[in-house]
């Protein structure tokens, strides 16, 4: 580290009062189509959040608009300390700030298949914080260990199963050190079996302390690791808590519905 | 047939250097090309509009042109003397570029836009991404066809006998003019172009049945 961009990475004074994540009335519309409506929440440091609700309801959306895949048409987005306005062009600079201090993991796990599950950890750090390949090398070991696979470095991504590849992925956000991991249905694409050997990770990666926020339809996972559960619809938050009490006593009729739907079918 | 035979056992010194300067031409042609394609199509990429209309213009104007008229026109056109094959080769390189970014175009489009998303999401900048993730992926997609468009313009050296580079063409042509064999040298030359283009049509259609297989 040192040069380049990495100076923006070092760490700005952690107040314990400022949220990891602050959404403030943040828009999302295409022509007529409004696809978030005015959507605000915050996510403490350490604390894990899980977005769920009906499909359609802008969950991915909301997420993808914390790391600026999805531009807001409104609203600001703060991410450990740096903020951005919707509405004027974000420069070079700012997102990079941002997206320094975020890692993502995908659906469709989104893996370099030309490069081994080594490279693919190693080459972002090379590139994004300037580290040698070296270091590169041994911190993507080190993390390939943590995901449990060691055995996997020289191996190329579609020769590894999909808990594999989502794990290597997650790896390959971890390596860049961010504050905040977003999860969009990080298990959708898994067989169920599969999808907890990533569950497992994750809830390793909440229990020491990283900030998340995960769009799942993994009920249990929301209930039993997610510290703060938030269920849209329609691009609104429908109603926000501790996933215990809204699990065992939802507050609206909309929630009610969509948590018989998807419970019943466990 | 012995005639044929004979006329190629008799020029055979003069016709094997004529092969020996059209495979140069094609070489070299490749060589400058195919790095002004991809240039070419990583720029139709670009974020500034000027640079991507540039491109275009570039690739238009140098397919819109025909190889002869783009031969004769570096030759005879341009304000620097420069020898018949170095001019031969320019010119080509120039049609080459432009037909070989927009194949590599259709390459590079070719990547998961997932992927892309993914390098965004990492941080990795736009030139990282591009050469990093968009690049190797586009032109293994790529590489069949390019392989194709290289044997035609292998085929297209033989233009190059207008502005006299002695390349196989001109041999057989000039050996012709002396003898009147025309028939027997231009069979003779035929046959040497595809001792070059059949196996390089094999070539291309193993590598392209191996990247099917392995993706």
């Amino acid at each position: 580290m040192g040069h380049g961009i990495s100076e923006a990475i070092v760490d700005p004074i952690q107040r314990p009062d400022s949220p990891a994540i602050r959404l403030h009335n943040v828009d999302k519309r295409f022509g007529e189509h409004t696809v978030l409506d005015q959507v605000s929440l915050s996510v403490d440091p350490g604390q894990v959040l899980a977005l769920i609700g009906p499909s359609g309801a802008g969950k991915s959306t909301l997420l993808r608009c914390i790391n600026l895949l999805e531009r807001p048409t409104g609203g600001t987005i703060t991410v450990d300390g740096v903020t951005i306005e919707a509405g004027h062009t974000v420069s070079a600079n700012e997102l990079a700030k941002l997206r320094s201090r975020v890692g993502m993991v995908f659906q469709s796990f989104n893996l370099f298949p030309h490069m081994t599950a080594l490279k693919n950890i190693a080459l972002p750090q090379q590139r994004v914080l300037g580290r040698s390949k070296k270091e590169a090398e041994d911190r993507a070991h080190a993390l390939l260990k943590r995901v449990g696979l060691a055995d996997k470095a020289q191996q190329y991504p579609t020769r590894c199963s999909g808990g594999q590849q989502q794990r290597i992925a997650i790896a390959r956000a971890l390596a860049l050190d961010p504050k905040v991991m977003l999860f969009d249905e990080p298990t959708s694409a898994l067989d169920p079996e599969v999808g907890l050997e990533v569950l497992r990770v994750m809830r390793e990666l909440a229990d020491e302390g990283m900030t998340m926020a995960v769009v799942t339809h993994e009920m249990q996972f929301a209930r039993n690791v997610s510290d703060h559960l938030v269920v849209m619809s329609q691009g609104r938050i429908l109603e926000e808590g501790d996933p215990r009490q809204i699990f065992a006593n939802p507050q609206q009729q909309r929630t009610r519905e969509f948590l018989r739907a998807v419970l019943e079918r466990e | 047939m012995t005639g044929i035979m004979d006329d190629f056992m008799t020029y055979q010194q003069e016709l094997v250097n004529g092969l020996g300067v059209s495979i140069s031409l094609a070489l070299l042609t490749f060589a400058l090309g195919l790095p002004g394609g991809l240039l070419l199509a990583v720029a139709s990429f670009n974020r500034a509009k000027a640079v991507r209309i540039l491109a275009v213009v570039f690739v238009e104007v140098g397919r819109g042109t025909p190889a002869l008229v783009m031969l004769q026109l570096v030759y005879y056109g341009l304000p620097v003397t420069l020898t018949a094959f170095l001019s031969a080769a320019i010119a080509l390189s120039l049609t080459t570029a432009a037909y070989t970014s927009e194949i590599i175009r259709g390459g590079l489009r070719g990547v998961p836009a997932g992927e892309i998303e993914a390098a965004d999401a990492l941080g990795l900048r736009a030139f990282h991404t591009m050469r990093d993730v968009v690049v190797p992926q586009g032109l293994r997609i790529a590489l069949p066809p390019l392989l194709g468009f290289c044997i035609i313009m292998f085929q297209a050296t033989t233009l190059a006998f207008t502005i006299a580079v002695p390349e196989l063409m001109a041999q057989a042509k000039s050996i012709a003019s002396s003898n009147f064999h025309y028939f027997n040298l231009f069979l003779i030359a035929g046959l040497l172009y595809a001792l070059i283009t059949i196996p390089a049509s094999i070539f291309t259609d193993r590598v392209a049945d191996k990247l099917a297989r392995h993706t």
